[in-house]
């Protein structure tokens, strides 16, 4: 058996076991590569090198390491440490077999084109191949080493986070360590624990309501705004949309802390101009009332938003052919029929998928309930839970984290968050071109 | 409808007025304490502009404050996040939209699945990522969480452009001896420059306000950006809302200037991209 390959593609077997043998080792033997073998063949050599690392990690990510009481708090284990380090050696691990894959591949690959031109590319053509077949892992190679280490890493985290008991007081490491605990959280969150189940299902209703309210008053505050700017030919229509525009060029924090200190119960602008005026006698609490809270941060995140539709809508309407128009009104048609059969219907169908971004986008809305309300005012259960009248998963999941240091609940709902929003990114997913045109 | 053609044209113009200047109060009484004297927002008379003219809370924020260096802090990140973003997303998006591979598919949905989760559900996996890498109180540890945070939907948004651009370019280019790289540099990255403007902007625009992030990663009072630095002002110990409006005004002034002047071309580009849809 020497180690040249036979043209008529019989060597692929042959060639097949020695590329899954070692990495690289069919590239150094028959294909005459020496550099890009060299290359695969050092990178499974380290991964060797690491494999008593790799097997100490992958156990500490079992194990969460052991409470050592007697030692001082720097030499105790960090199972945070050990839980992220697990996981990173996974992702490394994974990683590894895809470049392993990668390798096998191009292997089979080379051998075909040697079969049908008869020689071997040898280093500088399968060098230029880093330009040709293997571009693809060149150029995607910093956006996969970032999304895993900072996006898929840091969530894989969260959501194994969601089945320990990394919480204060008892399990902050390195004083103590962490357990695995299965699903105790999720049977806490619903159903077992009341108060934090009532809590839970306050916010998750409050979420959903806040998203559809925020996003439907946008829209057809909006759409009316548009529509007025658009329909009655004002000379000066471009003057209101300048000022209209002006709430969404603001940065959102600058606005949403001004409100905050516009709206503010004792010394806010608008209750002092409100009792000057002798329109109420004493102060309205914006802020601090449950309800009206609520209703306050669904009006200010209008004023912020509606901006944003307002210029989309004008958009779209501008970009429905005036033919529509003049056949519709040869036809009879009355101004109320033009808008309700052609003008909504078109706008509704072509802005229909940024409705459902601005929805998803609101269900994660940070901003605009943080820097207004922070979450505030406090209810029954808040002291325990820290979840105020206003408070959405995402904002309570920053709760959790920063004040109470409750990671565990918090990493449940960050679950819960993606099981609330997977079905939409799917959604969306399913009717862009290229899926729907095969090419995925 | 019905109702609006009724009423006269004067009612219209009423209505908005009245509305717009609901819409503008809020930013008047900005501006307007931002030359008032006096410290906290109690203080102020509820009229804009009653209380008297000053320049003193801008002189505060040059001279007493760390202002200028949050802002040059806050341009370092912002210019870096933009640039590497519009590099790693436009490389990602032409593999993407150009070749055919074994995970393509899986790769680009779980692109999007990803994008739906704000970052700091994984806070505390980055906090100790950085630690580790000696990221923590850098700003390119920061620029390093935005740029990745970035990646997933605008590789996505640059790959829809991309797939516009008709393959028989890269063909031409191809016989002509180019490889994928001077073909993603040379003939890609010029015709997908609207998208890459976009990208650029918005990548630019969004680190100015974000507030977790830095407040998580950057510690010591030098490296504070000015998200971090005008939160300090108002929060609930004290109420220093007029140099907070001085340096709001600062920042906020040159995003509505570019926010009006490019208004026409947003509405545009907004219709088209619903209309493309």
């Amino acid at each position: 058996m020497g180690t040249r390959l036979k043209e008529d593609g019989s060597s692929k077997k042959q060639l097949l076991i020695t590329s899954i043998l070692f990495m690289g080792l069919g590239h150094l033997v028959y294909l005459k590569q020496s550099i890009k073998g060299a290359i695969f063949a050092a990178i499974e050599i380290i991964m060797l090198c690491m494999l008593p690392t790799i097997i100490v990690k992958i156990n500490g990510l079992i194990t969460l390491g052991s409470p050592h009481p007697e030692l001082p708090v720097k030499l105790r284990e960090h199972s945070i440490f050990m839980l992220i380090d697990g996981v990173m050696i996974l992702a490394v691990v994974i990683l590894f077999f895809a470049l392993y894959y990668i390798s096998i591949r191009s292997a089979l690959s080379d051998y075909k084109d040697f079969c049908i031109e008869k020689k071997l590319k040898g280093n500088r053509a399968s060098m230029s191949g880093l330009l040709g077949k293997a571009f693809p892992v060149f150029g995607l190679a910093p956006t996969v080493g970032l999304i895993v280490f900072f996006v898929i890493v840091p969530l894989v985290f969260a959501a194994c986070a969601a089945f320990t008991n990394y919480s204060a007081p008892k399990h902050i490491p390195p004083n103590n360590t962490v357990d695995w605990v299965g699903f105790d959280n999720f049977a806490a969150m619903f159903g077992g624990d009341a108060t934090w189940t009532t809590a839970l299902g306050r916010v998750a209703l409050w979420t959903l309501v806040w998203a559809i309210l925020a996003t439907f008053t946008c829209y057809f505050g909006g759409m009316i705004m548009a529509v007025v700017l658009l329909d009655n030919k004002l000379k000066i229509a471009p003057l209101f949309r300048g000022i209209f525009i002006l709430p969404y060029a603001v940065p959102s924090v600058v606005s949403m802390l001004v409100w905050q200190n516009l709206l503010n119960g004792s010394f806010g602008t608008v209750n002092r101009t409100l009792m000057q005026f002798g329109i109420i006698d004493k102060a309205i609490p914006w802020l601090s009332d449950p309800w009206l809270a609520k209703f306050t941060v669904v009006m200010i995140n209008l004023w912020a938003g509606f901006p944003y539709f307002m210029l989309l809508i004008t958009g779209t309407m501008t970009a429905i052919s005036a033919d529509l128009f003049e056949a519709a009104k040869i036809d009879g048609a009355g101004r109320f029929q033009l808008f309700r059969k052609i003008t909504l219907p078109l706008v509704l169908y072509q802005t229909m998928p940024l409705i459902i971004m601005s929805f998803t986008h609101n269900i994660n809305n940070f901003g605009a309930i943080f820097f207004l309300t922070g979450g505030d005012p406090k209810v029954a259960d808040s002291t325990i839970t820290s979840a105020g009248g206003t408070d959405i998963l995402v904002t309570w999941i920053y709760n959790l984290t920063i004040n109470l240091s409750k990671y565990n609940y918090a990493s449940v709902l960050a679950i819960m968050i993606f099981v609330i929003l997977a079905p939409f990114a799917i959604f969306q997913f399913r009717r862009t071109k290229s899926y729907k045109e095969g090419e995925l | 409808m019905r109702i609006i053609r009724k009423v006269n044209l004067t009612v219209v113009i009423l209505f908005l007025t009245i509305f717009s200047l609901g819409v503008i109060y809020p930013l008047v009484y900005v501006v307007s304490a931002a030359f008032s004297p006096g410290n906290s927002i109690a203080s102020l008379n509820i009229i804009p502009f009653a209380d008297g003219f000053t320049t003193q809370h801008f002189t505060h924020l040059f001279t007493n404050t760390k202002y200028l260096t949050w802002f040059k802090n806050t341009l370092i990140i912002a210019t870096s996040t933009s640039a590497l973003t519009i590099l790693v997303a436009s490389l990602g998006a032409y593999v993407f939209s150009r070749f055919n591979f074994a995970v393509k598919k899986s790769m680009m949905m779980a692109m999007l699945i990803l994008q739906i989760f704000p970052s700091f559900v994984g806070m505390i996996a980055i906090y100790v990522i950085l630690l580790r890498i000696g990221g923590l109180d850098q700003l390119w540890g920061l620029v390093l969480v935005y740029l990745a945070g970035n990646i997933p939907y605008n590789t996505w948004m640059v790959k829809s452009y991309i797939d516009t651009i008709s393959k028989s370019l890269d063909e031409s280019a191809r016989i002509d001896g180019a490889n994928h790289l001077t073909i993603f540099w040379k003939i890609i990255l010029p015709i997908a420059k609207p998208i890459i403007i976009f990208l650029g902007i918005s990548s630019f625009t969004a680190p100015w306000m974000d507030f977790i992030f830095p407040k998580m990663v950057l510690r010591s009072a030098d490296k504070q950006t000015l998200a971090l630095g005008l939160f300090s002002f108002v929060t609930d110990k004290k109420n220093d809302f007029t140099t907070f409006a001085a340096g709001a005004l600062l920042v906020a002034i040159p995003f509505i200037i570019f926010f009006i002047i490019s208004q026409k071309t947003m509405v545009t580009s907004f219709g088209g991209a619903a209309v493309k849809e």
